[in-house]
């Protein structure tokens, strides 16, 4: 990491004291002078409205103290104790996963595309596995239910293998509906009588709606459940706490099908942990939410990818039609996508990067005669569809594998994997 | 004799003189406007009028909406006509009897206090039908956005801004209009100073209101910055923009989507840019950074937003600027056009952003709109946000109208004069 120059310092001290302090995790004066202000908007709010010795002591007192934490790697968002994912406030806290932005673009992405779905099922089912702090089944409510007012139930679960996490997950559920209670209310205190111009909103572009949520979602079901994803169900190993996710979903009397199957399951392998993570990720946040855990005469990469046979598996079993997976980059993406492939129950595989709503740009052709790769950026996640979903998400009928020849893709792989 | 036996000297002179002139007013704010109507008005009201019927005889076969806004904009011109009309006539007809000699005259007696009643009453009359003929503001139902920068003056002029910002603030609390903050950047130095804010005004009819603080504000006074105790002048700036309302609020506004309106933007025209660092990102690092940078290729006008954590929220309020900045960029290309088109015909003393509007004087305690000419000397009320600005701010209000006013009969003038002439 290169150094601070002394210049950059004696001119951030000059705006506030307390800002070079700052400028060491952030690394540069922007983003400190924007985390400078959230946490003296939160130390104020705190002073207020904490026990009597830090009002004593004033919000000065509590701002220097947030950001002496801050100086040591720690992340905002756990300072914070809430993060934004899309358009939802999260709650997170120290041993889960912070929520990262990708994801949510992926899920808004997702749901932008099955909001021009003509034939959903009555109640759509949603399956997350590795939910963390519940984020994706939360967001994809919120966003569902702001695309579409007609028909439709959802039923949403989220599963993880931390207790903490789970724990988390129902409290983010509870305040989200709780805040939309209150907002709801308010609105209909403020503005009474004014149901004609619900019918407006749908018709303008996504960018003029900064909270559609209205009076719906009333009939959806969301739960979260503590299991291991990877546990194979016929071991009968009991290493962690948590029972074996086919074991559990029996359990608890879930149903044992699901329409999608959405996951942010760990993705980074030992060796990138390492090298790529940043410094307070690899500190502060949760191994087990990043890396796979470790298993005898598994290479560094395929370590890396141990959760996405699994939760192929488990999609056949629950006779999933969509399949969202994260992934780290592309070439973790194409060898999911390959896997996917290889498995030959599914329809149509696509990549898609970090912001896949955008156009684009066609650099690397290659890339795209094997897979279609949507939108700019790092590749991020994988898509899989099949059956009643290929008519959802508008896809034609018979695809990719029919159109390329698998002699090509056979040869770009093994040029691939010689680069 | 006297009950008193000594008074003193002044107080008697004092009951002798006359009453205070203090409280005789030599000045008056009426309207200057003449009681009777210029007949270029007073055609162009009948062709409303007649326009009026015909739209409802239209509406009387079906429904248009279109045509239904139209006939509610004019219904106003044709009221005032109409109760100009009926004072016109009775106006008349006491002036027959009046004249009349074969009336006797008791009635007439009766008849010429009459007049009195409704010539005033015509006089009413006529302000109002010229006030409903003066073209509305488009815009005035909208919330608006109220943007305060520093000008000339180095940090006293950022001091400055930031207490023009809590006047306008504390303004809006006394009034009961709910605003929020878009936009706060301090500048380097002292804490309540000012480099940039954005306030929003979240009061349907806001723009009408404060359209008119829009300009420079100048102060002169002993800055805090200042060792010396020397008075120092300096400047703020303020404009004032009409804000769309998002989640289609109740007041009705042209619709986004129709390319006509000055609130269209094409997407495809707008850059979007997420200043995100680049690097693995995903599970990899745990970014903060939501900010958002829109550029509207065709005009080039940038606006960027990173205020809030949420990235949604910082892309919201960047579309709701860049839109409203668009529009204020339209809407002066097309005022611009105009007043190159009528500065023959009229005298307009352009309001631009460079000419001062209003100057706070803290030596003297007064507060001095250059428009209206109005003076108040409560300084503190003002900067508080008191009645007092809401006093200058009326002052201001009816300045404008005025203006409109004498512009439209100009217009109205010049245009029958041409016509005669062909």
């Amino acid at each position: 990491m290169p150094r601070l120059a002394p210049q950059l310092l004696r001119h951030a001290r000059k705006i506030d004291p307390l800002l070079p302090l700052l400028l060491r995790p952030c690394r540069d004066l922007v983003s400190a002078q924007n985390e400078l202000r959230w946490l003296r908007e939160h130390a104020i709010k705190t002073a207020n409205n904490s026990e009597k010795r830090s009002r004593i002591a004033g919000w000065r007192t509590v701002l220097r103290q947030l950001v002496e934490e801050r100086t040591t790697g720690k992340p905002l968002q756990y300072i914070l104790g809430t993060e934004y994912f899309g358009d939802l406030e999260i709650v997170c806290y120290p041993g889960v996963l912070i929520p990262r932005q990708e994801t949510a673009a992926s899920v808004t992405h997702l749901v932008d595309l099955l909001r021009q779905a003509e034939d959903l099922p009555s109640e759509l089912r949603v399956l997350d596995l590795c939910t963390g702090t519940g984020c994706i089944p939360l967001l994809f409510q919120h966003e569902f239910n702001k695309a579409r007012h007609d028909k439709g139930r959802l039923r949403l679960l989220g599963v993880d293998i931390s207790p903490i996490a789970v724990r988390l997950a129902r409290y983010n559920h509870m305040r989200l509906s709780n805040m939309r209670d209150l907002q709801r209310q308010e609105r209909q205190m403020f503005k009474p009588g004014r149901d004609n111009d619900k019918k407006k909103n749908i018709a303008k572009p996504r960018y003029s709606t900064l909270d559609g949520t209205e009076d719906i979602g009333a009939g959806d079901t969301t739960e979260f459940m503590s299991a291991d994803v990877l546990m194979d169900p016929l071991s009968d190993r009991y290493e962690m706490d948590a029972p074996p996710f086919v074991a559990e979903m029996n359990f608890e009397n879930q149903p044992p099908f699901w329409d999608i199957l959405i996951s942010n399951p760990p993705y980074i392998s030992p060796s990138a942990f390492n090298r790529t993570t940043t410094h307070s990720v690899r500190v502060f946040e949760p191994k087990l939410a990043l890396v796979p855990p470790p298993s005898p005469g598994k290479s560094d990469e395929e370590q890396g990818d141990s959760f996405y046979p699994r939760l192929l598996t488990i999609a056949n079993q629950v006779e999933a039609k969509l399949v969202l997976f994260e992934v780290a980059d592309l070439e973790q993406a194409i060898r999911v996508a390959r896997m996917a492939r290889d498995s030959d129950k599914w329809d149509g595989v696509e990549i898609w990067r970090d912001q896949p709503e955008l156009e684009s740009d066609s650099e690397d052709e290659e890339l795209q005669e094997e897979f279609e790769v949507v939108g700019q950026g790092n590749g991020r996640s994988v898509l899989c569809w099949r059956g009643p979903a290929t008519q959802w998400l508008g896809k034609p009928a018979s695809t990719i594998f029919t159109r390329r020849t698998p002699k090509k893709v056979w040869l770009l792989g093994q040029e691939l994997e010689e680069s | 004799m006297f009950g008193t036996p000594w008074v003193c000297r002044p107080c008697l002179l004092r009951a002798l003189r006359p009453l205070s002139r203090r409280y005789v007013q030599y000045q008056t704010t009426a309207s200057a406007i003449p009681d009777s109507i210029s007949p270029a008005l007073l055609s162009r009201a009948r062709a409303i009028a007649a326009e009026h019927d015909q739209l409802s005889k239209k509406l009387a076969n079906g429904f248009d909406a279109r045509a239904a806004k139209k006939l509610g904009e004019f219904s106003a011109v044709v009221n005032a006509l109409k109760e100009w009309e009926k004072a016109n006539e009775s106006l008349k007809e006491l002036n027959t009897l009046i004249r009349d000699p074969s009336i006797d005259s008791e009635l007439r007696e009766l008849a010429s206090n009459d007049v009195i009643a409704t010539t005033e009453q015509f006089a009413q009359a006529s302000h109002a039908l010229t006030t409903s003929l003066v073209p509305k503001d488009p815009f005035e139902n909208l919330p608006c956005l109220l943007e305060i920068r520093p000008g000339a003056g180095g940090s006293e002029a950022a001091i400055f801004a930031g207490d023009l910002l809590r006047m306008y603030q504390a303004y809006c609390s006394r009034e009961g209009y709910r605003t929020s903050m878009l936009k706060y950047e301090h500048a380097e130095g002292f804490q309540e100073s000012l480099q940039e804010a954005v306030l929003e005004i979240e009061f349907e009819g806001a723009y009408g209101r404060f359209r008119c603080e829009a300009g420079v504000h100048r102060v002169q006074r002993v800055p805090a910055t200042e060792s010396k105790g020397r008075t120092h002048t300096s400047a703020a700036s303020v404009l004032v923009l009409p804000s769309f309302p998002n989640n289609g609020g109740s007041v009705e506004v042209e619709d986004l989507d129709d390319p006509d309106s000055d609130y269209y933007i094409d997407p495809k025209d707008v850059r979007t840019e997420l200043m995100r660092a680049r690097g693995a990102g995903g599970q990899h690092v745990n970014t903060t950074d939501s900010a958002v940078r829109l550029t509207h290729i065709p005009t080039n006008i940038v606006v960027s937003m990173q205020d809030y954590r949420s990235q949604p929220k910082n892309r919201e309020k960047a579309w709701q600027l860049l839109r409203s900045r668009l529009a204020q960029a339209r809407r002066e290309k097309r005022e611009e056009d105009m007043v190159v088109m009528r500065r023959n015909v009229v005298g307009v003393a352009k309001m631009g952003r460079g000419d001062k509007v209003r100057t706070y004087n803290w030596g003297q305690q007064r507060v001095t709109d250059h428009r209206s000419g109005l003076t108040v000397h409560d300084l503190d009320d003002v900067m508080g946000g008191g009645h007092t600005l809401e006093k200058v701010m009326e002052s201001v209000r009816n300045w404008l109208m005025e203006r409109d006013v004498e512009t439209l009969i100009t217009i109205e003038g010049d245009e029958t004069k041409n016509k005669g002439k062909r």
